[in-house]
Order: C-alpha cells, then sequence, then structure tokens
C-alpha cells in the first residue's frame, strides 16, 4: 500500500523557492500533493465537479503568478493556497446564486448538507498527502459544540455573513457573533500545533 | 486558524487529464499577460509619441501665430502712439451704407496705419483698393476684398520713390487689383 506522502518544512521552503525560481516542475509537484485538497475543498462548496476542476485551474495559475507574494512567516504554503481555492470558489458560489435558475438546484444539492457529492470519487486515504492532517482538522471540528460547528460550516463554506448566518439558522445576531468568536477560540487551540506541512 | 478548515474537506481525486489542463493554462497565462502587457505599453509608447508629437506642434503654431499677433498690435500701437503721427479721419459711403477709414500717417516712419469701418462687402469680383497720392501720380497701397462686414486694420510702408506722399484715396477695382485707377472713387483726400 502506498504510504501517504509527507513534506518537511524545509522541504516546503525548497518548494516555494523553487516555484518563486519559475521551476515548472515544482509547480507539477505542487498540484500532485494539493490538486486533491483543492478539488475536494471546492467540491464541498460548489456542488459542482465541473465548476470545481475551474476553480484548480484557477488556483494554480494564482499561485504560479503569484507565489513571490506568498510570506512564509505569516503562514505556511498551504492554507494560502486553500484561502485562494476558497475565495475562488465562493466568488463562484455567489455568482451562482445570483442566477436564479440555478438556484433550486443548488439548494436541493446542498439539502444533502454534510455529505459529499459523489463519495465515490474520494481516493483512497494513503493514495492522498495530507490524510493526517485532514484528520487532525476533522477532528478539531467534531470536537466543537453542534451549535457552534454548524455556524462555522456555514461561515467557511458557504461563504455566509453572521448576519446571512442569522437569518438562515433563526438566531440572534449576538448569538451567533459569540459562538463563532468562541468556535474561534477553541480551532485556534486545537489547531495551534500545525506548523509543519502535511504532518 | 481557520486557513487550516480547507483541509476538513475530504480529498477527490482528479481526473488524470486535468493535470495537464491546469499546468499548460498557469504555464500559458503569464506569458500570453506578458505579450499582452508588452503591446500595451508599445501602443500606449507610439499613441503617446504621437499624441505629444500632435500637442508641439499645434503649440507651436500656435505660439508663432500670437507671437505674429503680438508683433503687429505693438507695430500698431507704436504708430498710433507716434508723435509724429498724423489722424485723419474720412467719411465714407459704400452702397449706400456709411462708414470711415482712419489713417494714422507717420511721416517719419514713413507707414500708416489705416483702419476701415462700415465699408460694405465686395461683390465676388470686386476688391477696395487705396491709393498713395504722390507728386507723381496715383501709387498703389494695398489692396482689400472686403467678403465680411467688418473693420479692417492693416499697416502700409509708404513708397520708397515717387515722390511726396500727399494724399490717400481709395477706388473699387477688379478682384485683382489695377496698376492705376479705373473703378468708382470711395474717397480721395489730401493730407
Amino acid at each position: 500500500m502506498t504510504q501517504p506522502k509527507r513534506l518537511s518544512q524545509e522541504e516546503e521552503r525548497s518548494l516555494v523557492r523553487r516555484l518563486k525560481a519559475r521551476d515548472e516542475r515544482a509547480l507539477s509537484q505542487l498540484y500532485d500533493l494539493l490538486a486533491p485538497w483543492v478539488l475536494g475543498l471546492a467540491c464541498r462548496i460548489l456542488q459542482d465537479e465541473d465548476e470545481a476542476e475551474e476553480v484548480v485551474g484557477d488556483v494554480f495559475a494564482q499561485v504560479w503568478r503569484r507565489v513571490d507574494q506568498h510570506d512564509a512567516l505569516r503562514g505556511p504554503l498551504v492554507p494560502w493556497i486553500l484561502s485562494i481555492a476558497r475565495n475562488r470558489a465562493l466568488d463562484l458560489l455567489r455568482r451562482r446564486r445570483r442566477w436564479w435558475r440555478k438556484a433550486d438546484r443548488w439548494e436541493h444539492a446542498h439539502a444533502a448538507e454534510a455529505r459529499d457529492p459523489e463519495p465515490a470519487a474520494a481516493p483512497h486515504e494513503a493514495a492522498v498527502p495530507g490524510w493526517p492532517l485532514h484528520r487532525q482538522v476533522h477532528a478539531a471540528l467534531a470536537a466543537l459544540p453542534a451549535e457552534q460547528r454548524q455556524l462555522v460550516l456555514l461561515a467557511y463554506f458557504e461563504g455566509l455573513t453572521h448576519s446571512e448566518i442569522a437569518r438562515r439558522t433563526g438566531q440572534p445576531l449576538g448569538t451567533v457573533k459569540t459562538r463563532l468568536r468562541l468556535a474561534h477560540q477553541k480551532l485556534t487551540e486545537a489547531l495551534r500545533h500545525l506548523k509543519d506541512w502535511l504532518e | 486558524m481557520t486557513d487550516w478548515l480547507g483541509m476538513a474537506a475530504d480529498p477527490r481525486a482528479p481526473p488524470p487529464e486535468l493535470k495537464a489542463r491546469v499546468l499548460a493554462r498557469a504555464l500559458a497565462g503569464p506569458r500570453r499577460r506578458w505579450w499582452l502587457a508588452a503591446a500595451a505599453v508599445l501602443v500606449l509608447a507610439v499613441g503617446g509619441a504621437y499624441w505629444s508629437y500632435r500637442t508641439v506642434t499645434t503649440l507651436r503654431a500656435e505660439r508663432d501665430r500670437l507671437a505674429g499677433v503680438v508683433a503687429s498690435l505693438r507695430d500698431s500701437l507704436a504708430l498710433v502712439n507716434s508723435a509724429s503721427a498724423k489722424v485723419v479721419w474720412i467719411p465714407v459711403t459704400t452702397g449706400g451704407r456709411v462708414g470711415g477709414v482712419t489713417i494714422f500717417a507717420d511721416s517719419l516712419r514713413h507707414r500708416w496705419l489705416v483702419r476701415c469701418d462700415g465699408l460694405t462687402r465686395n461683390a465676388p469680383d470686386q476688391a477696395y483698393q487705396i491709393w498713395f497720392v504722390t507728386e507723381e501720380g496715383m501709387k498703389s497701397a494695398a489692396l482689400m476684398a472686403m467678403d465680411h462686414e467688418r473693420p479692417m486694420v492693416m499697416a502700409l510702408d509708404m513708397p520708397p520713390n515717387g515722390g511726396k506722399v500727399m494724399g490717400a484715396a481709395m477706388t473699387i477695382e477688379p478682384r485683382a487689383g489695377s496698376t492705376e485707377p479705373h473703378g468708382p472713387f470711395v474717397f480721395h483726400r489730401s493730407l
């Protein structure tokens, strides 16, 4: 069985250096390591395979173009790339929401809530780098009280504002803010040790 | 730390053909943009240079025109203010309309400044012609075709030879002018 690929901080720094030096093989390596996660995140947000693949293309094009803007002192490479993927996917999601003819289809697809659109397409964990980190983030989320976890998922994966979350859940705005603040504190504490990439 | 939340989504195996598509797009993008940027810079540079050339040329022409106007006005002002200038106003009637011709005659500088007001416009084949009346006869001073009814000012150099200038006259002549007066006199006046 294939072992999950792992990358130390030194290897990550080397990869970033090569990307900044316009080494095309480094981009290929980065794709191999991160494409499953970028595609998974985009699929989770968009519930649409074609649009998610479009996001993957946007993300790697943007990373290649703007890797010089990545500041290692302000954070590791993976969260930076994931934030690009999330922002791009949410842009598409908001554009789609404005397209009323697709709204119903999206609502129907999203009714399945946390369930992935096509579970059969998920790769085996051993073949995907970063699986341990996935587990840890999942565990941190699972450790949150259900009412906090629900708000975090709405904010992160649907890009809703506090007011929109309050309307969607029928909770007072102050309660939403308080629960999100508490959730953020707990997640920060639980994920504080995540400094190495994919370790 | 919420930046790590993206890892909460389950990974998905990308279709095998996606990698080539994604890498080709990422690697081609900046080059295309580089060429686009270079083309845009070139267009801007050429456009800017042409615009600058046009602007400088226009401004130079305008500067030269204004310099000419200023020189003409200075000349006229010097003539008007000259202590040796003699001013003569001659009432004229053209086409039933009353107007006037003012002559600033500077005998020291041998120059005249002539201003015509209220002259009717000429027929298409005619023009007003001004004459110096000298001891040796009539010498053409200026030909002015009046196609618009508005004041006209001109500076004239008195003839270097031909005797003393004793007066002025204006006739209506063919548009190309005459060597001696043939047409009807608008005025004839000794100074």
